[in-house]
């Protein structure tokens, strides 16, 4: 072993799940090394919770492996559930507690008590800011306290390694963003965080980023390095007033290799970056007068797009 | 307004052709149930078990225990001379009753004096212990001559006749309730679910009805399960006079009308019951509450209303049930005719008509 | 990590179970409908069904026709009017108005008193009645001959015919031969049946049906942790139950209690290991909390009801059923009801029953337990 480069935290080998005929995670593999923001990105349906809840001991994986913390999941579930911390997509804390309430159970399930559980407690309504609302019932709780709450009381114990399953579902873009914030002092503290999502945006605060479609890994890297599957200045936004009209027209351009709804505009994927001047001229020719073409960086969207569409591209 | 409400009535059967599950609970279960419960419960008090403390040792106290052991209906659990056995042996519940023989007893029948035997009953269960105390009257006075104080001869000798039922075997009494009871609990359910089948799937909202229409939908929607229920009750009729005995004294024509009567009541408050539930599982909960429970208690199946204080037999009037039993007893085992049970079905038709009328009137104001 | 955790130890166990013991009487406390169902209920129903549930025959229906109308024969009709067993409702002319009577039920049991009653007594012949019983109510029919077997014999006695031998019964436990004694105590057995099983088979139903379910599995508690914190305060609340009913039984319907309380008590817990297994085995078989709730009834409540000896005799049964009883944990408990309420006996008569329930107890919860285990994983 390395002695310079830091054990990863988790770690999995072509690990696979089927319920029966449906493959639902397919041979996936990955490494998560310690203090990562680590982001699982995909669509419904794509094998994310399903991951997760192989890798915390809720699943037992149908062939492959994968470990947390050095532990095997298959035969060590019960050890790694004392070390992580994990929260589901669900939100599932007890709507007919209080927020201490809450925290004492969860705290005492971990094997908290005493004066650690107090400290612990002060810490979690300090961090999720819920002083003045200590006796309030959760289910009178703003949806953003209550996602904060179901992280610190994840975090009472506190574990090295915490899993989010969709954490930020049904919660405002304000809300989100202070979330994060959360997760970034968690990661900056050392602590790993298995994320995963379906908010291009939040992936972009990840260290690194692992595309999931049809139970498959499609790509694993950072948020940089993924974006340079497109070289630079070939990604380009047009706005006009008439998308579709645009859009039947690019598409007959030479050199565009793709064209997509994006918003109220397209983006489009064109070959060399100088064609990009050459395209207001043929939209207006066209009868877009008003549109304008300007290059920009890549979106998470983006990439995701063109992955998924290469391939389905080899599937077919 | 026929022809729609054939319409409706069509397509429910056929979705129920698609749903063996429900046709079979529907027509299984009350001959299961009859099945079984036919054959467990009843009345007939035997094997009892009895305790012998002889403490006269003589060829007449062995005759009168063997009076006892013969007649059929005590098994033997303990014989001997120390009365102090009882306690332990009736605490325990291995003995719930016990023939005391004092020690003259022997002597006071030969020289013909009057003398007193014990018999000693667990009176927990109150109903098996009266019935074992007659069973021990009866048995005594068969073998017990009368000694004449006067010329005049006092005593009073009956001949008794039991009419309807003459081997007394509970089964034709329980039977009959069992039926109703089961019909009524399935009928309300399958009703209750179908309905509420249809508004879970929304298909109800796409009626806009004027009260008219309200009523072909329900009765419509309850022909089929009128048809199966029906289906039941004629297999469980047949079960019961070949594997229980009951044969059908009356007229099979009443016996039909009554228990069309019955049921079409049970479909109606199975839909009133529709009317309340939103989803299928509340409607089998209600529906199961409101039918299960007060025909089980309230209905005179088990326990006899006239032995209800007052206030709780006028309730009584509030289970269709009720009045469906009294007619059931009298027709199948007592073969009586409509001038006995016409109160009972008017109750039944009354009964009807309201719940009809309340379940339809909500079906319209929902729509 | 927090090393505040400890790995080992009955210490960490107990805490568990006393932190999941914690959670359920808070959340049995915040809920609103918690107050009916566990007090308001039980004793309506105890009330309604102990009232109802009643065998005692009394004043039974009669119909007479006397035919002699002699002294002797009116003699012998006051003796059954006077009687307490008896209600007269019909006086008629002749034996062929006795139908109706007997179709409709207005009558139970019909008498005759033929002509020359009194002239055969007087001539030193017994006097012959006929009686004639509705066997369609088997328990009227054979009560009522009965009651009518005694009335003519105090007749004749009363008038110096004695017999030679006589019966003198005792009736212990229950000497007005009443029976509320003996469905009250059941009633009782019953609606702590219900109740735990069906509030424990939601209960558990719940966290999964609200998602709370994973959570805990996530965490380090073991399902038997979570089996036993989640069972105890079911049983407590089944314990409470006890008190809230039994002032009902004690001072509205006068049953005696005849042995200890204490007794009863601890003779109950056995029987509650039973019905928290069977409800806990109930939530691994439904998805929601309705179909919980479906299920216990119709599934486990209805066959308890009619096999358990609450309503009708074990004895009675064929001998196929009666077997088929032993399995029915009510059975047990309805024998310690009766015989800690009745005969005043304790743990030295009763602890058959008690093994019996434990062995039940511990078989159901250690398949509740296994089947909990699967459908988790």
């Amino acid at each position: 072993m390395n002695s310079s480069s830091p054990q990863p935290v988790v770690v999995a080998r072509d690990l696979t799940r089927r319920f029966g005929p449906f493959v639902a995670v397919d041979k996936v593999s990955f490494e998560v090394p310690p203090g990562e923001i680590f982001g699982f990105l995909g669509s419904n349906g794509a094998g994310k919770t399903t991951t997760i809840r192989m890798l915390c001991g809720l699943l037992a994986p149908t062939s492959g492996s994968a470990s947390v913390l050095g532990l095997d999941v298959a035969s060590q579930a019960q050890e790694i559930k004392r070390r992580i911390g994990y929260m589901s997509q669900r939100f599932s804390l007890y709507n007919d507690l209080t927020v201490e309430e809450n925290l004492r159970f969860w705290g005492g399930a971990y094997g908290l008590f005493g004066s650690a559980m107090a400290d612990r407690t002060e810490w979690a309504i300090a961090t999720a800011g819920l002083h003045e609302r200590r006796r309030t019932l959760v289910r009178s709780l703003p949806g953003g306290f209550r996602q904060r709450l179901a992280l610190v009381a994840a975090l009472l114990h506190e574990p090295p390694v915490v899993f989010l399953d969709e954490p930020t579902g049904g919660v405002d873009p304000e809300a989100r963003r202070r979330f994060w914030d959360l997760i970034d002092d968690l990661a900056s503290s050392g602590k790993t965080v298995f994320v995963t999502t379906h908010y291009m945006d939040e992936a972009e605060r990840c260290h690194r980023v692992a595309l999931m479609h049809a139970g498959r890994l499609l790509a694993l890297d950072s948020v940089p390095d993924l974006k340079r599957v497109f070289p630079l200045g070939t990604i380009v936004e047009v706005a006009c007033s008439r998308p579709a009209q645009a859009m039947a027209k690019l598409e007959r351009i030479p050199g565009v290799s793709e064209v997509a709804l994006f918003g109220n505009g397209l983006h489009v994927v064109i070959s060399r970056p100088e064609l990009a001047a050459t395209l207001e001229r043929s939209l207006a020719a066209a009868g877009c007068e008003d549109a304008t073409v300007r290059a920009i960086t890549p979106s998470l969207e983006d990439v995701f797009i063109r992955v998924i569409a290469g391939a389905e591209g080899e599937a077919a | 307004m026929l022809r729609r409400t054939l319409a409706i009535a069509v397509k429910e059967l056929l979705q129920l052709r698609r749903d063996p599950r429900t046709t079979l609970a529907l027509f299984g279960m009350p001959i299961v149930m009859l099945l079984i419960y036919g054959y467990a419960l009843s009345f007939d008090v035997q094997h009892i078990r009895l305790a012998v403390v002889d403490q006269d040792g003589t060829r007449a106290a062995r005759e009168v225990a063997q009076a006892f052991l013969e007649s059929g209906y005590f098994d033997l659990v303990s014989r001997g001379r120390d009365p102090r056995v009882l306690d332990p042996l009736f605490d325990s519940g291995r003995a719930q009753a016990a023939l005391v023989i004092p020690e003259r007893y022997g002597d006071d029948m030969a020289a013909r004096r009057p003398t007193t035997l014990q018999f000693v009953l667990d009176g927990s269960d109150s109903q098996t212990a009266t019935t074992i105390l007659g069973y021990a009257r009866q048995i005594i006075a068969s073998i017990s001559p009368v000694i004449r104080t006067s010329t005049r001869n006092a005593a009073v000798v009956p001949v008794s006749l039991v009419w309807y039922n003459p081997d007394l075997s509970s089964a034709r009494f329980l039977v009959p309730g069992l039926l109703a009871f089961i019909l009524m609990v399935t009928s309300v359910i399958a009703t209750a679910l179908a309905v509420v089948r249809e508004k879970e799937r929304g298909t109800m909202e796409s009626l806009r009805a004027t009260p008219l229409v309200a009523l072909e939908l329900l009765i419509g929607k309850t022909l089929p399960y009128l048809l199966l229920a029906s289906g039941a009750a004629t297999g469980a009729l047949v079960i019961a006079r070949f594997l229980f005995d009951v044969h059908v004294r009356g007229s099979l024509l009443w016996l039909a009308f009554v228990t069309l009567l019955f049921l079409a009541v049970s479909l109606g408050w199975g839909i009133l019951v529709s009317t309340v539930a939103e989803t299928q599982q509340v409607a089998f909960q209600l529906g199961l509450l409101t039918s299960m429970l007060p025909t089980f208690i309230l209905s005179g199946f088990i326990f006899p209303i006239s032995s209800m204080p007052p206030a709780l037999q006028v309730i009584t009037h509030i289970v269709p049930a009720r009045y469906f039993l009294v007619a059931l007893r009298a027709i199948i085992l007592k073969g009586a005719g409509p001038e006995v049970w016409w109160n009972q079905a008017m109750g039944l038709l009354i009964y009807g008509t309201i719940v009809m009328a309340i379940a339809t009137a909500r079906t319209v104001r929902s729509l | 990590m927090g090393g505040r955790n400890q790995r080992s130890g009955a210490g960490a166990f107990v805490r568990a179970v006393f932190n999941i013991l914690i959670k359920e009487l808070l959340q049995l406390k915040r809920d609103p409908k918690i107050v009916p169902i566990l007090f308001t209920a039980p004793v309506i129903q105890l009330t309604l069904l102990g009232y109802a549930a009643t065998t005692d025959i009394k004043r039974v229906e009669l119909a007479v026709c006397d035919l002699d109308r002699t002294t002797a024969s009116r003699q012998l009709v006051d003796r059954f009017t006077s009687s307490t067993y008896f209600r007269v409702t019909a006086n008629v002319d002749s034996q062929d108005q006795f139908n109706p009577l007997l179709q409709s039920g207005r009558a139970r049991v019909a008498l005759t008193i033929p002509v020359g009653f009194e002239a055969d007594r007087s001539g030193g012949r017994p006097g012959r009645v006929q009686l004639v019983a509705d066997g369609a109510d088997a328990m009227s029919g054979t009560i009522g001959l009965a009651y009518a077997a005694t009335v003519l014999q105090d007749t004749a006695v009363a008038a110096g015919a004695i017999p030679l031998v006589n019966l003198r019964p005792t009736v212990l436990y229950n000497p007005d031969l009443v029976s509320k004694n003996y469905m009250v105590p059941g009633i009782l057995g019953l609606i702590v049946m219900i109740m735990t099983m069906m509030l424990t088979a939601m209960a558990v139903v719940r966290e999964s049906e609200l998602g709370t379910m994973e959570q805990l599995l996530v965490t380090p508690l073991t399902p038997g942790q979570l089996i036993i914190g989640k069972l105890i305060p079911y049983a407590l609340v089944g314990l409470a139950e006890i008190f809230t009913v039994l002032p009902v039984v004690l001072f509205w319907f006068k049953v005696p209690l005849r042995g200890s309380f204490l007794t009863l008590m601890l003779l109950t817990l056995p029987y509650m290991l039973c019905t928290l297994g069977l409800g806990l085995f109930i939530s691994t078989l439904a998805q929601t909390q309705q179909q919980a709730m479906m299920l216990s009834a119709f599934v486990f409540i209805l066959p308890q009801m009619l096999l358990s000896g609450f309503a009708f005799p074990i004895q009675n049964m064929p001998a196929f059923f009666r077997v088929l009883t032993y399995l029915v944990p009510l059975r047990y408990y309805l024998v310690i009801l009766r015989g800690v309420f009745l005969k005043g006996v304790g743990f030295a008569v009763l602890w058959p029953q008690a093994l019996a329930l434990i062995v039940f107890g511990v078989a159901i919860l250690g398949f509740a337990r296994l089947r909990f285990r699967r459908r988790l994983g």
